[in-house]
């Protein structure tokens, strides 16, 4: 697969049809993987693919990047669970889908942290969305690398997340509060879960805005308890659970459990899943007459 | 604590001056009156005004250090913190910590002539000096003001200005940006670059001060240069965000030099000789 | 002569005697599936088959948010106090060597000039017993900042792990002395072969002095190497406040319109609004310009002009970024 990548990226930087290579490529140890930017065909054998390639790279594709932007047309070698991502993206407006050439990776799972990686992938050291993959072979891509995966996720969404949530469903109030104060307790306000965020792109958080300061900059309870709800919120109906959030929380705040909670929530209540259908508006910015609740009819 | 460099001395508002659109100045007297007695700084240095409840914000004293028992400040309303301090009225209490910071060598230049460039809120650094050195008026040569704004409803101390522009010790050249006159404005029209080159002062036995936003003073210190200039005879003052003033939070430096500790005030030689981190 | 022994029974005992006068322990022990420094009361809450600590002990001596004062706004005006700390004795066990040398370099930016007290003395108040390394893992760089396992520098006691799991105790410093005579029963004598150190391997690419020079040759700053080699930061913070050396912080005002406080918060050159002026401004509008701040700060700015470390090689940076970039990478450009 690197192989073929590797030969694609060539081509389309030499045929100029883009002019940055977003993919990932080796740290100087050549035991992790790191996002890298392949402007020169000559580098393009850089790029490596393998299940370390754990990094969501769309978040490159947002204006975030304003000197990523000002290199040109971009390719973005992109797993089904990123192009998820950017599937949200083009539905928000932040770039056509012609503004990207996806080259879309089939995939039969990452790690879930780079660090558990002991030179196999079993099924232990990955993630929750890998074990519910219904996007192993990329839904919207330009070009695909790799062969067809024939694997099928099962009926009932399984895994670690999928426990967690039901067991925190299962406390009452106070154990649930207890819980999420707990975890929210070790947070350091670092902002590396918004950082790695590609739905996170507003130009001015609403953490940064401080007339009136709706969100407290401390690292206590309260100011932590309000920027982590305020990003789930924010993230409602837009997060595709690509867990790039928690994986980069430096002090291992639970997050994929808010998020995929949120995604169930908006599952049953407009039956939508974010990032499938670039054409479709995510249910928190379209008014359907048909809408199950009628508090604006 | 026995030094707790964080905490503000409390000052009271004893009047306020309505500038500009959203610019004023505060008069400020500390409440502690040992303090009011003792207090002194130097021209180009600066403090941390707290609005209570929002936080602190830096501007230089505006005031001269010839002008005892007050300090003035001169700020326009922006953020938070400026946005709470116009709040304010008259008598009530904000914090101030200071001075800050080094200052305008006045001393040495006894004998020579002067040349203040402003442009818009940067003339409260300017005015701190060119009121001390009117203070002192027999001590120097020549004293040349050249101000800018965007429009004349921008121009700030406008009494100030009147007064400045009736004595006849002081050259007072005043401008707005193309477009921002009125109908009766008899001043120049252009940016203060070019209205300093037409003003041409001449450079010999001459010290230049400057202060403005970071395009005028990039083009000034050019202008400064062909009039003949050295740059070590062109100061000015870089007005960075700090949050401690004391050389601890980190985001004031350009490049290895903390602007809070080693600034305000560089000549341009010394702003040449930085890391280009402005 | 006979070495001074912590056995590995005692440590309870250790920790009992700190806390029965008063004092608290801190010592790496499991937190949310992670090794970090916090307080522990019993003996088998402490880790010692670790690398470092997730986090840095700075925050025992600069937390990060620290009420500075309070204030109350009324109709008479305001009242306003500053806070005074007056910290318990803090023991911080099982520091690593390397970490052990940025309290100096911490010391050089709270007393430069101004001294900041709710520093000095809450560093006052600390003893640091290091914990020599016995392994590694593959981001440990101390050995290429010219620090090691066997640097003794910032410890007040040093530690060597036997092989049955003891500690040989060295005690470096006056104030490390003192805790031995003070919590004495802890402590016995005898003989053990301490366990071998583990001494990472220099990164033969890597040159301090090179660094040092091409960062003093202010033509690098606008070089596109920085923009080549840092594109993928994604300007969060994380390195920032694991690292044991970082000290910005942000002053800001908390409570409602009647009362609050004024706090020092630990923020992050990394933020785009850390220099963000009001008139919409900012002198480090890219995120490489503020990454090139942070390694001038840690290669330029502290040896420089602090005479301290700024880098202390624990690695720590490396392991939490969520985008691998690894700090030895830019040395090893820096160093060509």
């Amino acid at each position: 697969m690197e192989e073929i990548l590797r030969k694609k990226a060539k081509e389309l930087l030499e045929s100029g049809e883009v002019k940055v290579v977003i993919g990932y490529g080796w740290n100087r140890q050549r035991t992790k993987t790191t996002p890298v930017f392949i402007t020169d065909a000559a580098e393009a054998d850089r790029l490596v693919w393998n299940p370390l390639c754990v990094n969501n790279l769309s978040v490159y594709l947002t204006r975030k990047f304003k000197d990523i932007q000002a290199l040109g047309k971009p390719a973005i070698v992109a797993k089904g669970c990123d192009i998820k991502n950017i599937v949200v993206l083009i539905t928000e407006a932040q770039f056509k889908r012609d503004d990207v050439y996806i080259i879309g990776m089939t995939c039969e799972g990452t790690v879930y942290r780079q660090e558990l990686w002991k030179g196999e992938l079993k099924p232990e050291i990955m993630p929750t969305k890998c074990h519910n993959c219904d996007v192993r072979n990329p839904h919207l891509a330009d070009f695909v690398v790799g062969e067809k995966s024939s694997f099928t996720p099962p009926e009932t969404p399984t895994g670690m997340v999928f426990d967690k949530i039901k067991a925190i469903d299962a406390k009452d109030q106070a154990g649930k509060w207890a819980f999420w104060i707990n975890e929210f307790s070790r947070c350091i306000k670092c902002y590396a879960c918004r950082q790695v965020c590609s739905l996170c792109y507003c130009e001015r958080c609403i953490t940064e805005k401080n007339m009136p300061q709706w969100i407290e900059t401390s690292a206590h309870p309260r100011g932590n308890l309000s920027w982590n709800l305020t990003r789930a919120m924010h993230l409602v109906g837009r997060c595709t659970f690509c867990g790039e959030c928690e994986r980069a929380c430096p002090v291992n705040i639970p997050l994929n459990l808010v998020n995929q909670k949120m995604i169930q929530v908006v599952k049953d209540a407009f039956d939508f899943r974010s990032g499938y259908d670039e054409k479709t508006h995510p249910p928190m910015i379209v008014f359907s007459p048909d809408d199950k609740d009628n508090f604006i009819k | 604590m026995s030094n707790n460099i964080y905490l503000p001395h409390l000052v009271t508002i004893e009047d306020i001056y309505e500038e500009a659109p959203d610019v004023r100045s505060f008069r400020l007297v500390f409440k502690d009156k040992a303090l009011r007695e003792s207090f002194d700084f130097k021209t180009g240095q600066f403090g941390l005004y707290s609005a209570f409840g929002l936080g602190e914000s830096t501007f230089c004293i505006a005031s001269a250090p010839t002008r005892k028992g007050y300090i003035q400040c001169t700020f326009r309303r922006s953020g938070r913190v400026t946005g709470g301090l116009s709040e304010l009225s008259i008598g009530d209490t904000m914090g101030f910590r200071g001075p800050y910071g080094n200052f305008f060598p006045v001393d040495e230049w006894k004998g020579k002539n002067l040349v203040f460039i402003a442009g818009g809120i940067g003339l409260p650094p300017v005015r701190s000096v060119i009121w001390n050195c009117l203070d002192r008026r027999e001590e120097f040569g020549d004293i040349t003001v050249v101000y800018g704004a965007r429009t004349v409803a921008d121009l700030v101390y406008k009494n100030e200005l009147q007064h400045w522009e009736d004595r006849n010790d002081v050259r007072l050249i005043q401008a707005v940006d193309p477009g921002g006159q009125t109908e009766d404005w008899k001043g120049k029209v252009g940016f203060v670059p070019t209205v300093l080159e037409e003003a041409a002062p001449k450079a010999e036995n001459t010290v230049a001060v400057t202060c403005g936003p970071p395009i005028m003073i990039k083009f000034v210190l050019k202008a400064l240069e062909k009039l003949g200039f050295s740059d070590d005879n062109v100061y000015t003052t870089l007005e960075n965000k700090m949050k401690c003033g004391v050389g601890k939070c980190g985001r004031c430096n350009v490049g290895d030099i903390y602007v809070c500790k080693e600034g305000p005030v560089y000549t341009a030689a010394e702003v040449k000789r930085m890391y280009n981190d402005f | 002569m006979a070495d001074r022994i912590l056995k590995k029974e005692d440590l309870g005992r250790l920790i009992a005697s700190v806390n029965a006068k008063g004092g608290q322990f801190i010592a790496p022990a499991l937190d949310a599936r992670q090794v970090v420094f916090k307080p522990v009361t019993k003996a088998e809450e402490v880790v010692t088959d670790y690398i470092v600590a997730r986090n840095s002990y700075k925050e025992l001596v600069f937390p990060q948010t620290e009420v500075v004062a309070d204030f109350t706004i009324g109709k008479h005006g305001v009242d306003l106090k500053g806070r005074d700390v007056a910290p318990q004795e803090t023991i911080v066990f099982g520091a690593r060597p390397c970490e052990a040398v940025s309290l100096s370099s911490l010391r050089a930016i709270f007393t430069w000039d101004y001294i900041d007290e709710f520093y000095t003395k809450r560093e006052d108040a600390l003893v640091v017993i290091t914990v020599a390394c016995t392994k590694a893992d593959d981001v440990c760089f101390c050995t290429t900042v010219e620090l090691s396992p066997e640097t003794k520098t910032g410890s007040d006691i040093y530690l060597k792990e036997t092989e049955s799991g003891d500690y040989i105790v060295e005690a470096v410093t006056d104030k490390g002395r003192a805790f031995i005579e003070k919590h004495a029963s802890a402590f016995s004598e005898g003989s053990a072969k301490a366990k071998a150190l583990f001494i990472p391997e220099k990164i033969g690419t890597i040159d301090l002095k090179k660094i040092s020079a091409r960062l003093k040759d202010k033509s690098h700053y606008d070089d596109q190497v920085w923009g080549r080699l840092t594109r993928k930061c994604i300007g969060c913070g994380a390195c920032t406040f694991v690292c044991p050396t970082c000290h910005c912080f942000d002053i800001t005002d908390e409570g409602t319109a009647f009362a609050g406080e004024r706090r020092k918060n630990w923020d992050a050159c990394q933020f785009d609004t850390f220099t963000l002026h009001a008139s919409g401004h900012n002198p480090r509008h890219y995120q490489y310009q503020r990454w090139r701040n942070r390694f001038m700060c840690k290669f330029n700015y502290y040896p420089e002009k602090f005479a301290s470390k700024g880098c202390v090689g624990c690695g720590r940076c490396i392991r939490v970024c969520p985008v691998r970039l690894d700090i030895t990478e830019v040395m090893e450009e820096f160093s060509k």
